[in-house]
């Protein structure tokens, strides 16, 4: 059996993530992201969308509470995760395939890390289920 | 570590509908302050490459406002009118502008000369200080040849009264040198107009085809109660706020000069406070007089600036509000003692003091300073036939021109007395004055600018301002700097909390540091929009609007306040809205590809 490599697609806020790398470098160890100016805009379109892309999980990396550039994008967000979890739950999707972390890494330095941190989580859960 | 760009799509445009952020509205020559707090917020955490970007947002910063460092110790104009102020205390504005001076004086030094090709006419400025300074800084970058003709041995005027404990010499004295310097202007000492032969027509005569007139305000007010002038003015003991500080300045007054003495300062604004700060830390056991009342609710309270109050009051100046001085008595020609009868009223509403008579103090001092304002050095205009029938300079208060003279321009402080910011705005009117009248364009058009305020976005979290460390009281009787500047991690965090409320189109930040491709405009699908106002709803700067267009009801988008978050996108139910020419979608599309592929 070949062993289960999951696939996880980030989307990332420049102005708290990454802004001090180089996108294209660093690019090459994050295989599936989507830096963005705000967690904000990310529409639940663009998550469900993954998971029909065929992610195994969505990392969503936001500004710590109360630093948002657009005053509150990232809290907004945060209230989308939270409302999409017990969708996805309603649906059978273990919620933990999405997530969100509000913090800042203005090298980007921990992105691989984290990344690799929820495909962990994503092994125990094994493989998303096709409806 | 980003590099920053100016030009192109990342330059700042000029406000159409003039709509700016509070600060930069309240900042006479409105600074880029949003743009470089944002660019402060996103530096380095490590101070090696932090410095790298210190030096660009300085660069950026001494473009426009070549003062800066300066500013950055003694001007907070931006503060007073910040959209934080109510929820927590404004961004300490200054203090990052300190931050970025503290390291870029040094880079300043270094700097090389500006290539300039000076092929253009010969302009003379009369006076080097701020106004002066600013006008012959610009118009030498424009390509004119200017000569400052400074009176004294120094440049910079009315700011080497400020006194070293609030601005460190080295600040001043690099930015004033380096400003003549980086655009070579060149500098007449000691050479006043009006003495001997050297007037306007003899400076027209030898080619100085405009001249710009910025004498400021040398001269002190003297005291006055009851619109007469104070009696005993001329007593051994007295004397005037800005010629004490001036000669402090100078180094004319030894340390501990008023040790042992009573010190008696009359006046209330911040220049008095500079004169009774320094006496206390001459060692003189110093009180302030003035007639303003302690109430800052009141349309009579004092005007200095709190933080001056707070430091006079805990270095142990006493502060003695709402009284005059009526009468200066002396012994053999020695100032002994004052009357203070009760000041009842200041403002009515314009500056006319009543006191109560029956309610008078006697005080007891050896050394009286009056520092109840400056006068404008009116009798060099006088003498050129620059004033108007009212004694005041005549000009054109939009372009500084004079109505006597149409190649002389008058501004600073001798116009209108006002703060350092006031007089480098002047200099930058006149300069673009004269840039009008050499070139015979119209000197009126498009001049003047109202600007609209942009309100304070919602929002839902707000921090309290960082307290600013002053060195105690009791260890501070010195002239070396009291206040601590910002490290770069408190620099970093203050600048962060800042609320970006200015539009981008005067910002633009983020492109100039390719975080962020285009500013996106919205536009909505008037088809599918049910005109629901959810989008006006979660729109935080009050963007998205809902307007009857032919009986239906759809939202709209005011595109200068809009930030292009795409908060109102997101939000749709009907997905009406969206970013036109945005990169998100393609993004997601490419990613999404390759995810099934």
């Amino acid at each position: 059996m070949v062993a289960f490599e999951p696939k996880v697609v980030c989307f990332s806020c420049n102005f708290g993530w990454g802004f001090l790398c180089d996108k294209d470098d660093l690019s090459k160890s994050i295989k599936y992201w989507i830096p963005e100016i705000c967690s904000g805009k990310i529409d639940s379109r663009h998550i469900f969308q993954a998971f029909r892309a065929g992610a195994d999980g969505v990392l969503i990396l936001g500004c710590p509470e109360g630093h948002c550039h657009y005053q509150d994008g990232n809290y907004q967000t945060m209230k989308k995760v939270y409302l999409m979890q017990k969708v996805m739950k309603a649906f059978g999707i273990e919620p933990e395939r999405l997530s969100m972390n509000m913090s800042r890494d203005p090298e980007g330095k921990n992105i691989p890390s984290l990344i690799q941190e929820m495909k962990e989580r994503l092994i125990k859960l094994g493989p998303i289920k096709k409806m | 570590m980003w590099k920053t760009i100016s030009s192109g799509s990342a330059g700042v445009e000029p406000a159409v509908r003039q709509l700016l952020p509070p600060c930069q509205i309240r900042c006479p020559i409105n600074e880029d302050i949003q743009r470089t707090n944002v660019l402060i917020s996103l530096l380095p955490e490590d101070p090696e490459l932090a410095t790298e970007g210190v030096i660009q947002i300085g660069d950026y910063l001494y473009e426009k406002n070549p003062f800066f460092p300066v500013c950055g110790y003694v001007c907070g104009l931006c503060e007073l009118e910040c959209n934080y102020l109510a929820k927590g205390g404004a961004i300490k504005r200054r203090l990052l502008k300190r931050f970025i001076a503290d390291t870029y004086i040094y880079h300043l030094d270094k700097k090389d000369e500006l290539s300039i090709v000076k092929s253009k006419e010969n302009v003379a400025v009369v006076g080097g200080g701020p106004a002066g300074l600013m006008a012959a800084y610009d118009l030498s970058k424009r390509g004119y040849r200017v000569t400052i003709f400074e009176a004294s041995d120094r440049l910079g005027g009315a700011l080497w009264l400020i006194p070293r404990y609030r601005l460190p010499e080295k600040m001043l004295s690099s930015t004033l040198e380096n400003m003549v310097r980086l655009v070579g202007v060149d500098v007449k000492y000691n050479t006043k107009i009006g003495m001997g032969k050297l007037n306007l027509e003899r400076l027209r005569n030898e080619g100085y085809q405009a001249v710009f007139i910025a004498v400021g305000t040398p001269a002190p007010r003297t005291l006055t109660f009851e619109r007469k002038e104070v009696n005993g003015q001329e007593l051994s003991g007295v004397m005037y706020g800005e010629t004490f500080l001036y000669e402090v300045s100078h180094g004319n007054i030894k340390p501990n000069y008023f040790r042992g003495k009573k010190v008696l300062v009359i006046g209330g604004g911040n220049v008095a406070f500079d004169v009774a700060r320094t006496a206390r830390r001459l060692g003189g056991d110093t009180s302030l007089l003035c007639l303003e009342c302690e109430d800052r609710t009141s349309i009579d309270r004092i005007p200095a600036d709190w933080d001056e109050i707070r430091g006079a009051w805990e270095e142990g100046i006493k502060i003695i509000y709402s009284r005059g001085v009526s009468q200066i008595t002396g012994t053999g020609g020695k100032m002994r003692k004052i009357e203070c009868p009760k000041c009842i009223s200041v403002y009515d509403p314009a500056f006319n003091p009543k006191f109560d008579l029956t309610d008078v103090i006697t005080l007891e001092g050896d050394i009286l300073i009056i520092t109840v304002g400056q006068q404008p050095d009116i009798l060099s205009l006088e003498k050129e036939d620059l004033l108007n029938e009212r004694g005041q300079p005549a000009i054109d208060q939009l372009t500084l021109q004079s109505l006597k003279k149409e190649w002389v321009f008058i501004g600073g402080g001798v116009r209108r007395i006002g703060f350092m910011a006031d007089a480098m705005k002047d200099g930058l009117t006149a300069a673009e004055s004269i840039e009008r009248y050499l070139n015979g364009l119209n000197i009126r058009d498009g001049r003047k600018r109202d600007f609209e305020s942009q309100d304070r976005p919602r929002r839902r979290f707000y921090e309290t301002e960082p307290e600013v460390l002053w060195i105690p009281p009791e260890k501070r009787m010195h002239f070396q700097l009291f206040e601590r500047g910002f490290t770069l991690p408190e620099a970093i965090e203050e600048a962060r909390r800042c609320l970006n409320c200015g539009p981008c189109i005067s910002c633009k930040a983020c492109l100039s540091i390719g975080i962020q491709e285009i500013i996106a405009p919205v536009e909505v699908n008037t088809d599918r929009c049910s005109g629901c106002g959810i989008c006006v709803s979660i729109c935080y700067y009050g963007a998205a609007q809902l307007k009857e267009i032919e009986d239906k009801l759809i939202s709209i988008t005011d595109t200068f306040k809009c930030k292009s978050c795409g908060m109102c996108v997101v939000a749709c139910p009907s997905n009406a809205r969206k970013l036109v020419d945005d990169s998100l979608e393609k993004r997601t599309e490419a990613v999404y590809a390759a995810l099934q592929g």
